[in-house]
């Protein structure tokens, strides 16, 4: 086949294939509608949902001044000041052009579809930035790496409805950007890499690593020796204009002048500068002259910049390291100061089966591309390199972060994948003839043993062939056959074809293997909207638990339109998405002690906790109770940590010691500590649970037999509790029209006479 | 008539605090005189003791019961320890300076929110350890001031597995409790700063002439890829879990691989570092080594061992994965 042949065979084939990738990354994401619906899933992404509504119905001048008086009760929360706008209104975007188009399609869809539409773009992304780093059939498999990849469908299947459904796409395309604003030195490739920059600020908080990776990249070319006149181009545009761009997002506001996270980029920007000046300089003067200026000009920097730094962090302009840069560097800080992230299982680290389970056999693969990478170093290499070992470190520390992790460990595997690939189908004489391009004298060097013939790969050689071989190498180096990898030693082809085989077809077995290991996960793992369960019946046949949407509908159509539902902070956003209603604290957790309060009024008895709930207006409680299905994600199971954050808070009052049984253990059933069983949301659980069962109730999830005779409650009265028992609503009860003690009139109510004991203490 | 009127406060705040505590016992009114001057002379010996030793009360079994007696209208948090060698408890040592600093702090507060730190050492108060039935030291405990009667006090334990042995966290913990507030100042260690200082200094002179003579190496990109490579093995194979979780080392009787998908021995996850770092050998080398024999056969044998190597490596790795997770449906050579 001629060369021109295969290139027009190339040029039809690469945007198919890309398209092939686009439609599988896409289609390996809508497990969950399939199986479920087109519903949106887990918790944030119902804030999202909400604030897209909102500004899809009120506009965007709303959307950004909204106050939001249904959260964070009594106290609000201003959206658009503390959001990152950037996923609602590319949704907003999407589903105003196809209105004006005459599609009429629901926002929830567009909500629910965007982060897989996205999957394929960021595949593409991940194409055009290996083509740069190595060449285009390395970025056609990196392409679809990353499309099928679980670490990055874990945050971007159907539904699922999160800032880093685009994050990640803006993340790669932004880096892509850079490696060719580095390499062209051009102004407009920077400027666009600021404007992507600018996209990505306004849509995720995890913005910060490019803010940090960026300059990073520049200083170690800096210090390698490399600076240029490219590098000076496209740093201090992208810095320039994209800090300018980024202090336009109101959450992050002033942000980039005063936090210790944007300090390096600023800090490389002025390193730039003045190594540019010292380069001009040096044009003017003598040698002498130069190394004076330079060592002066350095001491007197370093004194300006030290003295400067601590007095501002001293005086507070600079603000000191934030709580979340601290849990990164300093893996114990959370644990002690902050239970709040402690507690989500998001910021937990990383143990290797999780790299396993979501990168498969490209974890193995990206160390070797890292290698490859280092061999031929170049500027892009470098950035790659850097990326690949902060990266690491990062994902290490926080599961959460793999998602950051993924994408170069899918450009860094298909760089070592295509490599092999290139190393053992190139033909013999390709070699060859990208050896002989260097001296010509080398050719005499040739192998004696040959290799594979052009038209017949199969037939065995023998040593005859050497000399036919020799002569098509110098036809094919005079032809100006371009081999790859220019590498300075000279290269020998691979010799035998049985050789090939073996590599090629265990290659390609395990890139089936990668395949089958995607689909698997992302089927099996990844793909469950969690406010929709689905579990196996005896008979085999499934059987769909809907309990959260009922009670939330529940709660939509029972309640007065102010009603004020008190729960744990994981609901907030889901109750104020779907029941539409007051909620005291969400999924925001922007302030700790209301939290705690909440953590509090749960974890005391009855007469402290109605004192708190009158206090904050609570009409309900809802607590999430899995012990009748076996679901042990309920709040039995979190209470420990409304313990912890409440005793953060309030150290008097709530003491987690007092919530265990004498030897320490987290006991519910008639073992369980009298605080444990006095707190309401013990009660607020078990509440009748015994009923159930005939008084030989098991609760599933702790797998213990609960006592025959289940708590009273006095302040609280049951509302609703959802098919499953899954969730339980309590209205909470007025004072008592006769002035008496909630608890005497319940007493009362049920025909017992008060206690003596109280009448004597009055 | 002053008096009368603390006495009645007294009296008042007793009973308010019997009432929230529901408790029903009888409220004692006698000798309230005697008390209130028991306490004065209590107080002032707790004082002097406290000013005398850096505000470090030193206790045994009968000092403490005295302390502790009935008339206690003021907070003391004992630190029940070992110090003595034979007992050979380390965390009782560590902990000593941390207490003492805190205690230190201590005694520049007024009168009226004073707060007592006694030391009980096992060796003289074996009698009160049993009593709080105490098998393990350090331990400090809070004692709130009290009028109640019982036995054994009612008290508060310090978490040290929680909030750890830093007189920061300690102090936090106890201005928590007492309301009083506690601020921990370190005294300026010059012989650590000199020390800090020369450290820096020669760790300079060493790498600026470790790079004068050695540039090259230094420079050498080979030396920086393989510290890439090391960070990178390290990190993917589970390495900072074992940082923040410190789980064992290994566990005897359990092999090298932990149960469960979410947990890990140290050895664990070095051994997959290891197979991590064999596999992408074997890729390695199948891209650079072999492409540099010359001969035919030994290319052949060459290809072919790395390729054993890496199938049979990942058949390890999958079957390790199958150990953690025993759904896992994929293997590969066994």
């Amino acid at each position: 086949m001629s060369t021109e042949a295969s290139s027009t065979i190339a040029r039809v084939l690469k945007p198919t294939i890309l398209a092939l990738i686009a439609i599988v990354a896409i289609s390996s994401r809508l497990f969950s509608i399939i199986r479920f619906e087109s519903v949106i899933h887990e918790f944030d992404p119902w804030f999202n949902y909400r604030t897209t509504q909102h500004l899809v119905k009120n506009g965007f001048y709303d959307f950004w001044n909204w106050f939001d008086e249904k959260s964070w009760y009594p106290l609000g929360r201003v959206v658009g000041g503390t959001v990152y706008p950037g996923i609602m209104v590319t949704s907003a975007i999407i589903h105003n052009v196809l209105h004006y188009f005459n599609f009429p399609v629901d926002i929830r869809n567009v909500c629910v579809f965007l982060a897989p539409m996205f999957s394929g773009l960021t595949s593409f992304s991940a194409y055009l930035l290996t083509k740069e780093l190595k060449d285009s059939s390395a970025g056609l498999l990196a392409a679809a790496f990353l499309g099928v990849a679980p670490g990055y469908i874990s945050r971007s299947v159907a539904g699922s409805y999160d800032n880093e459904g685009i994050a990640i796409f803006l993340l790669v395309f932004t880096f892509y950007l850079w490696i060719k604003a580095v390499k062209t030195g051009s102004a407009f490739f920077a400027l666009w890499t600021a404007l992507f920059y600018f996209y990505m600020v306004s849509a995720w908080g995890g913005y910060v690593f490019i803010t940090n990776l960026v300059p990073l990249h520049a200083f170690a070319l800096l210090l390698m020796g490399r600076f240029s006149n490219r590098l000076y181009v496209s740093y201090s545009t992208f810095y320039a204009v994209g800090t300018l761009l980024s202090m336009q997002i109101p959450f992050v506001g002033f942000q980039p002048t005063r936090t210790s996270e944007h300090m390096a980029a600023l800090g490389v920007f002025g390193l730039l500068q003045l190594y540019a000046f010292a380069e001009l300089i040096r044009g003017y003067v003598t040698p002498k002259q130069f190394k004076t200026l330079v060592k002066t000009g350095i001491s007197a920097v370093a004194a300006i910049a030290v003295i400067g730094l601590t007095v501002l962090s001293y005086s507070g302009v600079i603000a000191p390291f934030t709580g979340r840069f601290y849990s990164l560097y300093d893996t114990g800080y959370a644990k002690i100061h902050i239970p709040i992230i402690a507690s989500v299982s998001e910021h937990q680290p990383t143990a290797w089966t999780s790299f396993f389970f979501d990168l498969q056999m490209l974890i193995f693969l990206f160390p070797a591309g890292v290698y490859l990478c280092f061999r031929e170093l170049k500027d892009e290499h470098v950035f790659v390199i850097l990326y690949s070992v902060f990266a690491s470190y990062f994902a290490g520390v926080m599961v959460r972060l793999m998602l950051t992790l993924t994408p170069i460990v899918c450009v860094a595997a298909a760089i070592a994948y295509s490599t092999l690939l290139d190393t053992y189908l190139e033909r013999a004489d390709h070699v060859l003839a990208s050896n002989l391009k260097g001296p010509l004298t080398r050719s005499d060097e040739t192998p004696a043993a040959s290799g594979v013939t052009e038209s017949k790969p199969k037939k065995s050689s023998g040593k005859s062939a050497a000399k036919a071989q020799e002569l098509e190498a110098k036809a094919a180096a005079s032809k100006g056959a371009v081999g790859y990898l220019s590498g300075e030693r000279k290269r020998v082809p691979i010799l035998n074809w049985d050789s090939r085989m073996m590599v090629i077809v265990q290659l390609t077995w395990f890139l089936f293997m990668f395949a089958w290991h995607c689909t698997y996960v992302t089927s099996g793992s990844y793909s469950s909207p969690s406010i929709v369960l689905a579990s196996r019946q005896q008979d085999g046949s499934q059987m769909i638990i809907d309990d959260f949407r009922e009670a939330y509908y529940w709660l939509r159509k029972n309640t007065h339109q102010d009603a004020k539902v008190m729960s744990w902070w994981d609901y907030g956003y889901q109750m104020a998405g779907m029941a539409n209603v007051t909620t005291l604290v969400d999924n925001n957790t922007w302030n700790n002690t209301h939290i705690a309060t909440v953590g509090k009024a749960m974890a005391s008895s009855e007469e402290v906790a109605y004192d708190v709930l009158r206090r904050h207006d609570v009409d309900y409680v809802l607590v999430l109770f899995g012990g009748v299905i076996g679901y042990s994600g309920d709040d039995i199971n979190k209470f420990l940590w409304m313990i912890r954050i409440a005793e953060g808070v309030y150290p008097t009052e709530v003491k987690e010691s007092n919530f265990f049984t004498p030897r320490g253990e987290y006991k519910v059933d008639h073992e369980a500590s009298s605080t444990m069983k006095n707190s309401i949301m013990y009660k607020m659980s078990y509440y009748r649970f015994a009923e159930l069962y005939g008084g030989n109730a098991v609760d599933h999830v702790r797998g213990v037999r609960m006592p025959s005779e289940g708590p009273t409650l006095s302040v609280l009265e049951e509302a609703y509790t959802s098919e499953q028992w899954l969730a339980r609503i309590y209205k909470v009860k007025n004072l008592d029209i006769l002035g008496r003690d909630l608890k005497d009139a319940t007493s009362f109510e049920k025909g017992r006479a008060r206690k003596t004991s109280v009448i004597k203490r009055k | 008539m002053a008096n009368i009127i603390s006495r009645a406060c007294v009296l008042i705040a007793a009973l308010i605090s019997l009432s929230l505590l529901g408790s029903l016992a009888l409220v004692a009114t006698v000798a309230e005189a005697d008390n209130a001057a028991l306490l004065e002379k209590k107080l002032d010996q707790l004082r002097v003791q406290a000013r005398k030793n850096k505000g470090i009360i030193d206790m045994d079994s009968n000092t403490f019961e005295e302390v502790m007696a009935k008339p206690r209208d003021f907070p003391i948090v004992v630190l029940f320890t070992a110090i003595s060698p034979e007992f050979q408890c380390v965390p009782c040592k560590n902990f000593d300076p941390e207490y003492r600093l805190v205690a230190s702090g201590s005694i520049k507060k007024k009168a009226d929110s004073q707060l007592f730190f006694g030391i009980l050492d096992f060796k003289r108060g074996q009698a009160t350890f049993q009593k709080f039935g105490m098998n393990s030291a350090p331990s400090a405990l809070y004692f709130p001031a009290t009028e109640s009667i019982g036995s054994v006090p009612q008290f508060d334990r310090y978490d040290f597995g929680k909030y750890g042995f830093q007189a920061e966290e300690f102090a936090n913990w106890l201005s928590a409790r007492s309301g009083v507030h506690l601020s921990v100042r370190r005294p300026f260690d010059v012989l650590a700063f000199v020390l800090k200082l020369l450290f820096v200094l020669l760790s300079g002179t060493a790498c600026y002439a470790l790079y004068a003579r050695a540039g090259k190496v230094v420079r050498s990109k080979y030396l920086w890829a393989g510290i890439c490579l090391f960070t990178i093995f390290i990190m993917i194979s589970g390495h900072m879990w074992n940082q923040i979780r410190r789980p064992p080392y290994s566990m005897p009787g359990q092999g090298f691989v932990a149960a469960g998908f979410q947990n890990q021995f140290g050895i664990e996850s070095q051994l997959v570092a290891v197979m991590y770092a064999v596999l992408c050998g074997a890729v390695i080398s199948l891209i650079s080594s072999v492409t540099r024999i010359e001969d035919a056969p030994k290319q052949r044998i060459s290809v072919w061992v790395w390729m054993l190597i890496f199938g049979f490596m990942y058949s390890i790795l999958l079957q390790t994965f199958r150990l953690k997770n025993p759904g896992y449906p994929f293997r590969l050579l066994f």
